[in-house]
């Protein structure tokens, strides 16, 4: 049998619920570790993204402009610029820390995925209009690269590989690599389902990829496949822990399973939800994640049922009247 | 204790204690939107640091020099409250008076950071399991992050 520990053996999940948002969570993303801790924000088809402290999930603030949909939302590294994506054909770049719009790019179409450099100087945007952009945050007036390729909507477009390429997802059902200065398409996956997510580990060139009940991790240099895990439902999104050891997936079912990456065993399932869920993510340390549902709320979920890390508090059997 | 037994296609057997599990508490619940604000709280230590463009300027330039020094004492002081929060639970090696130099797991400081709680001091005597290093004895701490 597993060596599980006698406290999370005995210790049930309390997921901690962030609520605020009045329509579906769409998308969420954290930022690094900073000296103010980990931030995360959200996407919400309501407009209006918001700003939260990453391990209690505290309300910082809402950034307001957007007159639509918010279909995908990021942080730069250090928390101090976010970018998101709208139905209002406009991506946004804000100051994280005064909440203030710093600049807004105007598309053809809705953008649907916003994804900073590790440098926080290029901007990629993603969207309906099935054009990639890159726009230089230091010379915002410039019009930005394109790169075109892709024959339907763009869902997902992500830096990779050191910033030197791009990842992108779209509803073609092909996954592309492309080169960053020759805008060529270096490779290429196709799939039979439309894919759902995508997640990039820089720390070991690690591509997550979503699509029907499937999730599936790729090398990202190469997109050779590492391994596939089915799970009992449609899965909308997956996160690999920064350990490599579990990865945590939701989708249809409004439950979060938990896998055990090295062995592909489900480890345990978690229900809490009133909906899809739409999107999850493991903080940049691991100790906890986040999910984004159809039900409008984000919930926070401890990797280590029962340890004490942000809000949860651990209390010893017998010590609990 | 109350098991339920179930048995996994793959990997044999596997118990869950399913009723008696006892929920894991929380301090409390995370704080939501205000209704009538944006947020970015122009006073959290954060918007202070990184935006001092944003703060009130006085007329006088000695007044101006207060506030600077103002803002430098409480990011230090933020530093040092924040270090210490870093050193709970970790084995810190503290640097006394009349070089005597321990190791012990931290605890806690109180409130004025008059004594520090420690467990397992390691001591010429033998290590005391509880102990409580007053500060002012205290020269330096030094922990591995």
């Amino acid at each position: 049998l597993p060596y599980r520990s006698p406290v999370s053996m005995a210790m049930r999940q309390t997921p901690l619920t962030c609520s605020g948002h009045t329509r579906p969570v769409v998308d969420l993303a954290f930022s690094g570790i900073t000296p103010y801790g980990y931030f995360l924000i959200s996407a919400c088809k309501d407009g209006k993204p918001m700003l939260r402290q990453g391990d209690t999930g505290d309300w910082i603030g809402t950034f307001l402009g957007h007159k639509g949909a918010v279909w995908g939302a990021t942080l730069n590294k250090e928390a101090t610029k976010a970018a998101t994506a709208a139905a209002d054909f406009t991506a946004k770049v804000w100051d994280a820390v005064t909440g203030d719009e710093v600049l807004t790019l105007a598309h053809k179409h809705i953008v649907k995925s916003v994804n900073f450099t590790q440098d926080s100087n290029c901007l990629l945007t993603g969207g309906n209009d099935k054009v990639l952009r890159i726009y230089d945050l230091g010379k915002p007036e410039a019009e930005p690269q394109e790169i075109a390729g892709h024959t339907s909507a763009i869902k997902k477009a992500l830096w990779c590989n050191n910033d030197q390429q791009i990842l992108s997802a779209a509803d073609d059902k092909t996954i592309r690599l492309w080169d960053k200065n020759t805008k060529e398409a270096v490779k290429s996956l196709s799939f039979d389902a439309s894919v759902s997510s995508m997640e990039y580990i820089p720390d070991g060139e690690v591509l997550v990829i979503t699509y029907g009940r499937t999730i599936a991790f790729y090398k990202a240099h190469s997109l050779d496949l590492i391994k596939t895990v089915d799970a009992p439902a449609s899965i909308h999104s997956a996160s690999l822990h920064p350990d490599k050891d579990f990865f945590v997936a939701g989708g249809d079912d409004f439950k979060l399973y938990k896998y055990d990456y090295t062995t592909k065993e489900e480890m345990e399932s978690y229900k809490g939800h009133f909906g899809p869920i739409h999107c999850v993510r493991f903080s940049p340390d691991g100790e906890l994640y986040a999910s984004g549902s159809e039900d409008g709320t984000l919930r926070l979920w401890q990797t280590a049922v029962g340890k004490t890390y942000g809000l949860w508090k651990c209390v010893l059997p017998g010590k609990f009247t | 204790m109350t098991f339920i037994l179930e048995i996994k296609r793959s990997s044999g057997l596997r118990f869950r204690r399913v009723l008696n599990e006892t929920p894991v508490s929380v301090l409390r619940l995370p704080r939501g939107p205000e209704p009538n604000s944006r947020g970015f709280d122009p006073t959290s230590p954060r918007f202070i640091a990184l935006c001092p463009t944003t703060l009130p300027s006085s007329s006088s330039s000695s007044g101006s020099a207060d506030e600077e020094e103002q803002r430098l004492r409480a990011e230090l002081r933020e530093r040092f409250l924040r270090t210490l929060l870093l050193m709970t639970g970790k084995r810190v090696r503290f640097d006394m008076h009349e070089h005597v130099r321990v190791h012990a797991r931290f605890g806690a400081s109180d409130i004025d950071v008059l004594n520090l709680q420690v467990c397992d001091l390691e001591t010429p005597l033998g290590v005391q399991r509880e102990a409580l290093l007053r500060s002012q004895d205290v020269i330096a701490c030094s922990f591995e992050v």
